[in-house]
């Protein structure tokens, strides 16, 4: 499905050039549903941007099914944002002027494929995620978990292969968390979806199956849910959480 | 809403204050070039207008600095509203919108905004000018020199200025479409331009530069001309401005980065200080295109004042209420003519008095211009025959004033007004000569006579005059006349009769321009082929040809060498004739105020806009609403303020540094004080309604934040 292979990207400030993915490599199985944690500045959110081609790459490849999306054409990869890609933002990135229905639909007006299919999907959608209520409304009138289920909703309007998620939960309380997460999990089980997250969240991530660890724009450690419970498998996270800190407080005596 | 294009129209329909607020933006610049273009290449205007004179230099220099003023306001504009559209542009590319498809859409709003809006500015922008002309003609005044018609060449300006509208609307929308990071373009609106450090000094230097860059902009062309005898291009003029317009800009800087308070206040102007820092350099672009157009706006308001009450003081200094003169070959009213036309119009006239006077050719310096590798240099060839000038007799000036002149034989005296201004008169004459017998006579010159009616004329020894004048045909000779009424101030309808009378008696020979001089012409008919005062070649010089038609015009009356200066007549007829000048003028001042006004609107509408999440921030972290007023008032303040202080700041100093330099010697007359007093009334009015408008602005952002 997704394959990411010695991944580089630098970014240039007048004098200085800051590396913050120094050769990330992973891959993403078809209906998996894949967190990325690390701590701030670890090149999360960069490795997703790159992913979803949003900003350009030094070097590396991305492959989505057999195709290399980093040596697209601009057009092509419009194509491939619009039919392939969903997309989820930690600030729901919503419309304000359109209506929930208007903003689920967007992707599908925006690639030409609107048709009563589409609107039937879209009142699915909204029933999937239990937004069916405030559909005829605008953003502003909804609250942050709504607005996100809106967003997961639009992401899968046009049958992505894969949803890319950026801090989903980043902006919500624990419950707008839980309801958020639970549309992930319906989207993966219901309409089989892959799905690739970036979180710093463990509680979201314990809802994943496979957690890649980012450390300083490299990839540290991966850790597999396979069947454990998820509390269980937040508290593995959560240990490496806690080794890594052990790690860098070494590193920073060492180097002190 | 099924296709892209419908979602397009759709968001705009929401969004449809920024899409008004660019094209309101558009227009009015557009609708300002035009009406000011078409004022300003107006036959009306041009007519009255010398060309090469100080008056449309001055008009074009305002012009140039609202053209500047209006396309760094709509660039503004455009920047803005792209901005505002960016998130929405970034998520339409964030969601596999292909540029192109963005691209198509933008440029079709970005089409319809800026072609709607600058037709409609460049059509209703000479309706505009003739309406504002013509409520100045209703409530003003209204001459038949006012009939104001356009030329056509003055649309070409204004769509020129329009073409620079849409061109750099598509440009910059083709830039914010065609950037590869979407990240970026989605953050586009919430991204600040600050300014950092900027070193406390750059206050004081600020205003140290300006102050040179005005006194070398000024005094150092003049320095070329006198020393090194060069007439400097205008583009080498305008580099000794350079340090000026530094220093503005620096002030500026300091001000939005700084401020002026000192450090121990720092933490009670925190949020404005630090909320202008962050939208920094669009701020100072702003107030700086504010700074030139209220020091040109008050450059045009003050044009007004100062020659109203300038010539208002000239007319009062007058000895006598009626002087004038006339060739000795015209049949003009003497004595008893004009006596009983004044019994006609029940006027008494007293003192009546009359001299004869004389033209005697004078030797001095001729001015040779060349054209070289620098440009024009000048140079000084000494003539015996230069130019002529009018001679009294020591007991004709006696007659006409009651003063008793004593000169000896061979002396001089020259006549100058009571300020004591030399300005175009030739005190250094040597050797005077009857131009028509050749001969000559040795003279010194003494220190001049001050008398206002008799200002230019010369006074001589009576058998030098004798001797002198003996063999000069009638139109070599003149008389000039001078008398005084009871109730000068209700003589007016005598005043105009007898002023009809006088023109129309004057024959065709003597429509002579001002400065029309018989021994110049002789040498340039000879050197040249042809003299450019002669009626002929007026109009192809730049000048209006006298017309005894066109008594009233301002062409005539300032411009007729035989214009006799009747006190009430001047006085009553002054708005008449300088009407156009004064209604340019304060066309101009309204242009300038009105964009000022516009732009600082529009700028503190923005900042609004920008810091509303900052202030519910700070609403939420306790902040009272009179705290978050003071710190609104405080942005807003120095958007205003810091522009008006300056650009106010800027022409007075200007003006007094022109007014010092301007008459030969380094002083201000007691008129030109009394003008610049007159100016600080215009300053006031003009700072009331400013005022109303900085709180109408502080209301309704205000209301924007809340």
């Amino acid at each position: 499905m997704l394959t990411v292979e010695n991944l580089h990207k630098s970014y240039q400030t007048a004098k200085t050039s800051y590396e913050v993915l120094k050769g990330v490599s992973l891959h993403v199985g078809k209906g998996e549903f894949v967190a990325v944690m690390g701590p701030s500045g670890s090149g999360k959110t960069t490795l997703l941007n790159c992913i979803s081609c949003y900003i350009p790459v030094n070097s590396g490849s991305i492959r989505l099914d057999s195709t290399e999306l980093a040596s697209l054409s601009e057009e092509a990869l419009a194509e491939i944002r619009n039919k392939k890609l969903g997309f989820v933002f930690q600030d729901f990135l919503l419309l304000d002027g359109l209506t929930v229905r208007q903003n689920i639909l967007l992707p599908s007006i925006i690639g030409g494929l609107i048709s009563d299919t589409a609107e039937n999907r879209a009142d699915q959608l909204c029933e999937l995620f239990n937004i069916t209520a405030i559909r005829d409304k605008y953003p502003a009138e909804i609250s942050g978990g709504e607005k996100q289920r809106t967003a997961v909703a639009r992401a899968l309007i046009n049958h992505p292969l894969l949803i890319l998620a950026d801090e989903p939960t980043g902006n919500l309380d624990s419950k707008s968390t839980r309801a958020v997460i639970r549309s992930f999990e319906q989207a993966k089980k219901s309409l089989e979806a892959t799905i690739f997250m970036v979180t710093h969240d463990s509680y979201a991530a314990s809802f994943c199956d496979r957690v890649v660890i980012l450390r300083d724009g490299t990839v540290w450690k991966t850790l597999e849910r396979a069947g454990t419970e998820r509390e269980e498998f937040q508290d593995h996270l959560l240990d490496a959480v806690r080794e890594m800190g052990k790690t860098d407080s070494t590193d920073s005596i060492d180097n002190g | 809403m099924r296709h892209f294009s419908d979602v397009y129209a759709h968001l705009r329909r929401q969004n449809r204050s920024q899409y008004a607020l660019l094209a309101g933006c558009c227009f009015f610049s557009v609708l300002l070039i035009t009406a000011y273009v078409c004022m300003m290449r107006a036959p009306t205007v041009l007519n009255v207008l010398p060309e090469g004179g100080d008056s449309r230099k001055q008009v074009m220099m305002i012009f140039v600095l609202a053209v500047i003023g209006c396309a760094v306001f709509t660039t503004y504009a455009s920047g803005l509203f792209l901005r505002q559209k960016s998130r929405e542009t970034g998520i339409f590319l964030a969601l596999g919108a292909s540029k192109a498809q963005v691209r198509r859409e933008l440029f079709r709003d970005l089409s319809a905004i800026s072609v709607g809006s600058c037709a409609a500015g460049a059509i209703l922008g000479s309706p505009m000018a003739w309406l504002l002309w013509q409520i100045f003609r209703l409530c003003v005044v209204d001459t038949e020199e006012m009939r104001l018609t356009f030329d056509l060449s003055s649309y070409g300006l204004s769509l020129l200025f329009s073409l620079f509208v849409i061109v750099m609307m598509f440009l910059l929308g083709s830039r914010s479409v065609k950037r590869t990071n979407i990240i970026d373009i989605v953050q586009e609106s919430h991204k600040s331009e600050p300014i950092h450090a900027v070193p406390r000094w750059y206050g004081p230097v600020g205003i140290g530069l300006l102050a040179l860059g005005c006194v070398l902009g000024y005094m150092v062309p003049t320095f070329f001309v006198l020393v090194l005898h060069w007439y400097s291009p205008g583009w080498v003029d305008a580099i000794f401005y350079i340090p000026a317009l530094a220093g503005l800009y620096m002030i500026l800087l300091h001000t939005v980065v700084n401020g002026w308070n000192s450090r121990k206040k720092l933490y009670k102007d925190l949020i404005a200080t630090s909320q202008m820092r962050f939208q920094g350099r669009q701020t100072v672009r702003n107030m700086l295109v504010m700074t030139l157009l209220i020091a040109g706006a008050y450059f045009g308001s003050f044009y007004v004042p100062m020659m109203g009450t300038g010539s208002m003081i000239g007319y009062d200094a007058r000895p006598v209420d009626y002087a004038y003169r006339f060739r000795a070959d015209q049949d003009i009213p003497q004595e008893q003519e004009v006596c009983a036309l004044a019994e006609d119009y029940s006027v008494t006239i007293t003192d009546f008095a009359a001299a004869p006077m004389v033209r005697l050719a004078v030797d001095g310096d001729n001015h040779i211009e060349e054209d070289g590798p620098m440009g024009v240099t000048w140079r000084k060839e000494y003539e015996e025959v230069m130019s002529s000038e009018l001679f009294l007799s020591a007991s004709g000036y006696e007659a006409l004033t009651g003063q008793r002149v004593d000169l000896a034989l061979g002396e001089i005296r020259g006549i100058i007004d009571t300020e004591g201004s030399k300005l175009g008169f030739a005190s250094d004459a040597h050797i005077l000569t009857n131009y028509i017998t050749k001969d000559a006579l040795p003279v010194t010159p003494l220190e001049p006579l001050r008398y206002d009616s008799l200002f230019g004329r010369y006074v001589m020894n009576d058998a030098d005059f004798a001797a002198l004048s003996a063999g000069l045909p009638d139109a070599w000779r003149e008389t000039q006349i001078c008398f005084n009424v009871e109730n000068c101030a209700e003589t007016y309808e005598f005043a105009n009769a007898l002023f009809n009378e006088i023109v129309d008696r004057s024959a065709i020979e003597v429509a002579q321009y001002n400065g029309w001089d018989p021994v110049i012409r002789d040498r340039r008919i000879a050197e040249e082929g042809a003299y450019f005062l002669d009626r002929e070649n007026c109009e192809e010089n730049g000048f209006t040809a006298i017309d005894y038609d066109q008594r009233d015009s301002s062409a005539f009356r300032l411009g007729w060498q035989y214009m006799p200066t009747f006190r009430i007549l001047d006085k009553l007829d002054f708005v008449k004739t300088m009407a156009v000048f004064l209604i340019l003028f304060i066309f101009i001042a309204i242009v300038c105020f009105a964009a000022v006004i516009v732009i600082a609107f529009t700028r503190c509408m923005t900042i609004a806009l920008t810091n509303r999440k900052v202030y519910d921030d700070l609403r939420h972290l306790g902040a009272s609403d009179a705290y978050l007023r003071r710190s609104v008032r405080g942005q807003v303040k120095r958007v205003f303020l810091t522009p008006i202080l300056t650009g106010t700041a800027l022409i007075y100093a200007f003006y007094v540094l022109m007014l010092t330099f301007n008459g030969g010697t380094p002083e201000i007359t007691p008129s030109e004080l009394a003008g610049l007093l007159s100016s600080t009334l215009v300053v006031a009015a003009v700072s009331a309604l400013l005022y109303g408008v900085y709180r109408l602005t502080l209301k309704k952002v205000w209301e924007e934040i809340r």
